[in-house]
């Protein structure tokens, strides 16, 4: 889901530039050399995996994964969405170059607000854990950036409520899948290969 | 899907020959523009020099129509939903909704102006090799980070595609037919799952066979940029083109697209 050329006015896209270069400013400091291939491929599998098209009753959707990449790269996630947008933008001419500031501020600020539901999975322990916290957090990824979409189109001007409100209702069962697949996706990591996640506590190791 | 937005980066055209750094800056400027239109016969301008410099960049046809079709459909929703629910008394009405001419017009308005943006930056982007491009953009101030960063992604979105593809394969030989179910969305994660750590386990590898040749955190590229003359003169005529736009637009000579639009 994103926003495409042309719609928003200018206040709105410019202010997308603006927090999106403070959110990257933040959220990329004290980035080592050895995280940018890290980075780069969580954002091209983010960005292929956007591809996958998942049934949905007659239609299909495509699959989002904010939440995922939040849950994989914690802090860095909006790095990695952000680049997944400039390529978007560059190669499909999806979203759009003016675009790609409000677009990278909707869903990587999903993917940030996904890996502090993500965290609070520390606070408890039971058998599904990490599928009912990865489920919440591609849950929370979605609507988060359904809000943001939203809120980018109603500023814009009241002619665009009707169009805001849809999309916000779109974003209900591409949330409910997205839930799913995160979860079972989260949980599946754990058992594999746990290093790969981000926010895990390290154990104590003395000596 | 085409993913290689660089194919036709060798034809020659005089769009091809420019300075990839002078064409980034010249037609950025000429997006921006175009973005802060807000008058219908404006926005037909754009979309007809953005036509002409398609025309120019000597792109084939069908890979300029395939990219734009993707756009066309996020657009069309614009054009069902913006008349009927246009605030303010509508001009006649459909099937119990009011249709208001205004809406379709704001619809109208933003159609051709995505429409001359994506066509802008296919002639941007198609007519240099992707490399040269983020090259360009590091030239441009673009901090070096963020572009290495791009083209690795780049480069791992093709192997990751074909590895993404071999899977699938293997999925519906072993009998696998998605359906809206649990079961399904189940598969999708641990599909998205083992995609994940193949790549990264693939990264891994490739990441220390960087290291042991001598990575330092920094590519090095034998092309060099020269700008000369005519590079400048096509990012002047770029930039007269887009202050006309603006110009033209604030000139108060049309009508504004739209009360609710700030």
């Amino acid at each position: 889901m994103h926003i495409s050329e042309g719609i928003l006015s200018t206040p709105v896209w410019v202010a997308g530039y603006v927090g999106t270069a403070v959110l990257a400013g933040i959220t990329m400091r004290k980035l080592d050399m050895e995280e940018v291939p890290k980075i780069s491929v969580i954002t091209s599998v983010f960005f292929i995996a956007s591809l996958i098209k998942v049934p949905l009753g007659p239609a299909s959707i495509h699959l989002i994964l904010n939440g995922l990449v939040g849950v994989v790269l914690g802090w860095r996630a909006f790095a990695a969405i952000m680049l997944g947008i400039i390529l978007q933008a560059i190669i499909f001419g999806h979203g759009g170059i003016t675009v790609i500031g409000i677009n990278s501020l909707m869903l990587g600020g999903g993917g940030l607000i996904a890996y502090m539901v993500w965290q609070q999975r520390h606070r408890f322990s039971f058998k599904k854990r990490e599928f009912v916290f990865g489920a919440l957090a591609g849950a929370v990824g979605t609507i988060s950036s359904g809000i943001v979409l939203a809120t980018a189109l109603i500023t814009t001007g009241e002619a665009f409520n009707a169009i805001a409100a849809t999309v916000l209702a779109a974003h209900i069962p591409i949330m409910i899948i997205e839930a799913a697949v995160v979860g079972a996706s989260a949980e599946f990591l754990h058992k594999t290969k746990p290093d790969i996640l981000a926010g895990r506590k390290q154990p104590v190791t003395q000596g | 899907m085409a993913l290689d937005i660089d194919r036709y980066h060798g034809v020659e055209s005089i769009i091809n020959q420019w300075d990839p750094r002078v064409k980034i800056a010249a037609l950025g400027i000429f997006i921006i523009s175009v973005a802060l239109l807000k008058t219908i016969p404006m926005a037909v301008v754009a979309i007809v020099m953005a036509a002409v410099l398609i025309r120019l960049t000597a792109l084939p046809f069908h890979f300029v129509s395939h990219g734009l079709s993707f756009v066309l459909v996020f657009l069309v929703p614009f054009f069902l939903v913006m008349p009927l629910s246009y605030p303010g008394a509508p001009a006649f009405t459909v099937l119990g909704l009011g249709f208001a001419w205004e809406g379709l017009r704001l619809a109208t308005l933003i159609f051709i102006k995505a429409l001359s943006i994506v066509l802008v930056t296919f002639a941007i982007f198609g007519s240099s090799r992707f490399d040269v491009s983020m090259l360009a953009l590091q030239h441009l101030k673009c901090p070096k980070v963020v572009v290495q960063m791009l083209l690795f992604t780049y480069r791992y979105t093709f192997v990751f595609l074909d590895e993404m593809r071999r899977m699938h394969t293997s999925m519906r030989a072993r009998g696998f037919v998605p359906r809206t179910n649990m079961r399904t969305m189940n598969i999708f994660g641990h599909f998205v799952g083992t995609l994940l750590i193949r790549s990264f386990e693939r990264t891994e590898r490739v990441y220390k066979a960087m290291l042991s040749k001598g990575y330092q955190g920094e590519l090095h590229m034998l092309v060099t940029f020269q700008s000369h003359g005519s590079d400048y003169v096509k990012a002047i005529v770029a930039l007269i083109v887009s202050v006309f736009l603006v110009a033209g637009d604030f000139s108060g000579k049309f009508p504004q697209a739209a009360q609710g639009w700030y």
